[in-house]
């Protein structure tokens, strides 16, 4: 069975500017994945890929084996997309909105629309212009979801709401996700608001992939080594160094690692999801302090 | 999807549509006075009448058309506020990102633009048909006086409003989906249409086919050119060169009649080398000629326009 979403190398360029460039991930059916990156890493573009959206300059996006673009037909009525400044048309009224996602697809589920509409105590009459940020919000998700897609991309879907808002819509969504097993892949710039809901995560930055996982794994593989300096050779032969900072003979590395640490020299600590996000983001300005450099 | 189009360019259909309907009710009963003025006063037994007394029934027929009459050529700007009107939704929802919510439904973009240009291009055919119809109608017994091949009735009868429309439908998208800001964009192809327009209404029509042209004796019966569209007439030599005018000249030739009438001496003009009459000329019966060249002249456009609009969209991104 092809996996939700899955990309090869995917790139796009806007000029001589590389959006997103190499990226290879596989997204698994069922998975509540979050997208993480700083401004301008290349988030906006990958779901935009994903959905058909843009048209890759380089490599291959799939969405349930299926090319968004040449196929979308077959494609789009499987994906559920929310763009991140929540587009809707002004003038039509909440109810009118509705009928729009009930025109436009064929799956349409209007009376979970209603449903949710009613309980978010969302005047149906209402034109769309006067609603609130969040009440907003909440109609595009109620689109995207009433579409009743097998993937839901949402792209940067809190960042405009205040945080009360923020967990109203993220509850909204973990029930969607309970209620039927669709894919979720949310996108945004802060780890924390998504942590809650999410068990995939995937980190880009500069517009390369950096870090692609099971959250479970990540946390349990992660761990921050202090040691001699001398040997941190040995460690990055057995382990993959994500990180590394020297004081005098004293050598802190940042390790994604294979199998059981254990090693007299060396102390272990664990790490949360928040300071390995922060380690790999970090590790990305690093490089571009470098490049600058250099 | 269907709905979708005519929900979004709801606004622009219905005000076109009122406006045909305010229109249709000035000039039904305008018309229909007209048309029985016509029938009544003998305007018919005139037309080739060269009486005094004709001559003064024409001009009070002419007066019947009244105010209406000066308002006429203004109309001809109504297909291209139509036209750049029906465009505006579609730069609406190109300048706002709305076509991205739509696009990321269960329809692709290909049937997204097709319905979209389909609907509007119907409204505007369908609107500007209704007014040509209508002023055809309204002028058909001004024509059968004073011709439909001068500017204002060519511009209104017949087909070329259809070409008018779709001209000014294509420009608004054109310009729209490169500029992307609704406001500008309308107002700069409203603006083009209209030089356009000039150009055509002022130079390039009378050029589709080779003018008819004729010179005749001072005082001898000319040809009737009262329902054709008379490019240049005036005194001229033999050779028909028009005589350039010379005030000096055609005041010492002047001389006044026995009611007050000023005629021209025209042994005087002999003298001078101008006793001749010259008029060049598009024959009323090359109207529909013209009309079909003018029609698919600014359909064509207008279709490519909009086909380069749907290219634009279609491979955005």
């Amino acid at each position: 069975m092809s996996a939700a979403l899955e990309s090869r190398g995917l790139g796009r360029r806007y000029g001589s500017q590389w959006a997103l460039q190499g990226c290879t991930l596989e997204i698994p059916r069922g998975t509540v994945t979050a997208l993480v990156g700083p401004n301008g890493a290349g988030k906006t573009t990958l779901l935009r890929l994903a959905v058909g959206l843009t048209r890759p300059s380089a490599g291959s996006v799939r969405v349930f084996g299926l090319d968004p673009r040449a196929q979308a037909a077959e494609a789009l009525p499987r994906v559920g997309f929310l763009a991140q400044e929540h587009p809707l048309y002004g003038g039509f009224t909440v109810e009118e909105m509705l009928r729009f996602g009930g025109k436009l697809n064929p799956g349409w589920d209007d009376q979970a629309a209603r449903d949710r509409m009613a309980a978010l105590d969302l005047p149906l009459k209402k034109k769309v212009r006067s609603l609130s940020g969040g009440q907003r919000a909440q109609v595009a998700l109620t689109l995207a979801l009433a579409k009743r897609p097998e993937l839901l991309l949402l792209d940067e879907p809190v960042a405009s709401l205040d945080p009360l808002a923020r967990r109203e819509f993220l509850q909204s969504v973990v029930e969607a996700v309970a209620e039927r097993e669709i894919t979720v892949v949310l996108s945004s710039h802060i780890l924390a608001d998504l942590e809650r809901v999410c068990d995939h995560l995937v980190i880009l930055a500069h517009g390369r992939t950096q870090l692609v996982g099971e959250i479970e794994e990540i946390v349990a593989s992660h761990r921050l080594l202090t040691g001699p300096r001398d040997e941190a050779e040995d460690v990055s032969r057995m382990h993959e160094v994500v990180r590394a900072s020297h004081v005098e003979r004293q050598t802190t590395l940042l390790v994604r690692a294979n199998g059981h640490v254990y090693d007299s020299h060396w102390t272990v600590h664990e790490l949360d999801l928040e300071e390995i996000v922060l380690a790999y983001l970090g590790q990305d300005a690093e490089r571009r302090r470098e490049a600058v450099l250099s | 999807m269907i709905w979708l189009s005519w929900r979004q360019q709801r606004t622009e259909a219905v005000l076109s549509a009122a406006m045909v309907v305010l229109l249709a009710a000035l000039f039904i009963p305008a018309g229909i006075h007209l048309a029985s003025y016509y029938d009544h006063h003998g305007v018919a037994r005139c037309i080739s009448g060269k009486t005094l007394a004709c001559g003064e029934t024409l001009a009070a027929f002419g007066d019947r058309a009244g105010i209406l009459r000066s308002v006429v050529p203004w109309l001809t700007l109504l297909p291209g506020l139509i036209g750049v009107a029906l465009a505006a939704p579609i730069i609406l929802d190109l300048e706002g990102g709305t076509y991205r919510l739509a696009w990321t439904q269960s329809v692709t973009r290909g049937r997204w633009i097709a319905t979209r240009l389909g609907l509007s291009i119907f409204t505007a055919l369908a609107a500007a048909g209704l007014l040509a119809v209508l002023f055809t109608w309204y002028r058909r017994p001004l024509d059968h006086v004073f011709g439909r091949f001068d500017g204002t009735s060519f511009d209104l009868e017949g087909t070329v409003s259809l070409g008018y429309v779709l001209f000014a439908l294509g420009l608004g998208l054109a310009i729209g989906v490169l500029w992307r800001r609704t406001a500008p964009a309308v107002i700069a192809s409203f603006l083009a249409y209209v030089a356009c327009r000039l150009f055509v209404d002022g130079w390039l029509r009378q050029r589709f086919v080779t003018p008819l042209s004729a010179t005749w004796k001072g005082n001898a019966p000319g040809p009737n050119l009262n329902t054709d569209w008379v490019l240049s007439s005036g005194i001229s030599d033999r050779a028909g060169h028009l005589f350039a005018g010379n005030f000096q000249i055609l005041q010492a030739c002047g001389r006044v009649g026995a009611r007050g009438t000023k005629a021209l001496n025209g042994q005087c003009l002999a003298r001078h080398g101008a006793g001749y009459n010259h008029a060049v000329w598009q024959p009323a019966s090359r109207f529909w000629e013209f009309q079909g060249i003018e029609t698919a002249l600014f359909a064509g456009v207008g279709l490519l326009l909009i086909a380069f609009a749907a290219w634009r969209v279609l491979a955005s991104d």
